[in-house]
């Protein structure tokens, strides 16, 4: 259950980024890499639990998933993979760097003036 | 409706943090690795019988990671090899944090590597870079040929993955070649090393070797 670790840092991201505005936060985005480890209905479940009170409560949480994408070493072409193994469309090579997927990040707020 | 636009990384602040580690492990000339693997996949075990034959050639600290207990750290200093044990009351994992605060109670030029042994978990732990050179994920036979296949980030963000009871894959019926075919179809790239007893034995000579190995192609660089 690291998600709860992830939604305290997103909270602290969001807190910061709010501070000194008078605004009402009413969405926020997150991009969720497939392979980033984090499972989305946790994070849903620790977000709901940790804005019952505070700067961002009512807010509603939107993931958007972001795909695999690596890069071939042999041959350097880029691609989007599908199940493992991973095998480059162009030369059939098995040896790759991920370039996309890995991450999890805060996008963006959504707010209201007060 | 106001957009504030952010594009920042949950893990930043550990990244962050995990830097400094790092250079304070450069600073001060220390090889660092992170073990990591569920709960019972042998890292403690693994543990004692690698450090006896590297404290040959090092100067060695280790830094246990729990839920709960000591056992692990005392383990370790039955040993004669200073131990520390972080203890996370329900957390899953360690963090660069954690870490940051157990080295202020080292004596930093006393040692030249560093081993963490990560809290029991397949998941959270491969999430956060603690500032390491090398981590190796220790998988046991008897958790199933599969597993490499379900835990695809685990075999991803790691150097070498260490298959250890390997002597007990022949009674849960576990091939050794899928197992190993599992984790290269998943990280080409991942070095396999196998430890288990052998005629009642425990061998872990391949992860020593490999250890060694590790730590002088770095000084190499």
């Amino acid at each position: 259950m690291h998600e709860t670790s992830l939604m305290e840092n997103m909270l602290s991201i969001a807190e910061k980024a709010i501070e000194g505005k008078n605004v009402e936060v009413k969405r926020v985005t997150l991009s969720v890499g497939k392979l980033s480890n984090a499972l989305p209905a946790a994070l849903s479940f620790a977000f709901e639990a940790m804005t019952q009170t505070g700067p961002l409560s009512g807010a509603e949480l939107v993931m958007e998933e972001i795909p695999v994408r690596v890069q071939c070493e042999n041959c350097g072409c880029n691609y989007e993979p599908d199940e493992f193994p991973y095998i480059c469309p162009g030369c059939g090579g098995i040896y790759y760097t991920v370039t996309q997927g890995e991450d999890i990040y805060i996008q963006s707020l959504d707010c209201l003036e007060k | 409706m106001s957009k504030i636009e952010i594009k920042k990384d949950l893990k930043a602040l550990n990244n962050e943090i995990a830097a400094e580690n790092r250079d304070v492990f450069k600073k001060n000339n220390i090889y660092t690795i992170n073990i990591m693997g569920s709960p019972g996949a042998g890292k403690t075990t693994l543990l004692e019988n690698i450090l006896k034959p590297l404290a040959d050639s090092f100067s060695i600290a280790v830094i246990e990671g729990d839920l709960a207990t000591a056992n692990d750290s005392e383990r370790i200093k039955k040993l004669g090899v200073e131990a520390l044990q972080i203890n996370t009351d329900g957390g899953c994992h360690l963090d660069a944090r954690m870490i940051q605060e157990e080295l202020s109670k080292i004596d930093l030029n006393d040692i030249n590597l560093l081993i963490i042994e990560n809290v029991g978990n397949l998941v959270c732990p491969i999430s956060y870079d603690l500032g390491e050179d090398l981590r190796l994920v220790v998988l046991s036979t008897p958790e199933g040929e599969d597993k490499p296949l379900k835990y695809p980030p685990a075999m991803l963000n790691t150097d070498a993955v260490v298959l250890t009871k390997i002597d007990l894959a022949q009674f849960v019926d576990v091939n050794m070649e899928n197992m190993e075919k599992n984790i290269k179809d998943i990280n080409p790239k991942a070095d396999i090393l196998k430890a288990g007893k052998r005629d009642g034995v425990y061998n872990a000579d391949s992860v020593t070797e490999y250890i060694v190995k590790r730590v002088g192609s770095k000084k190499e660089q």
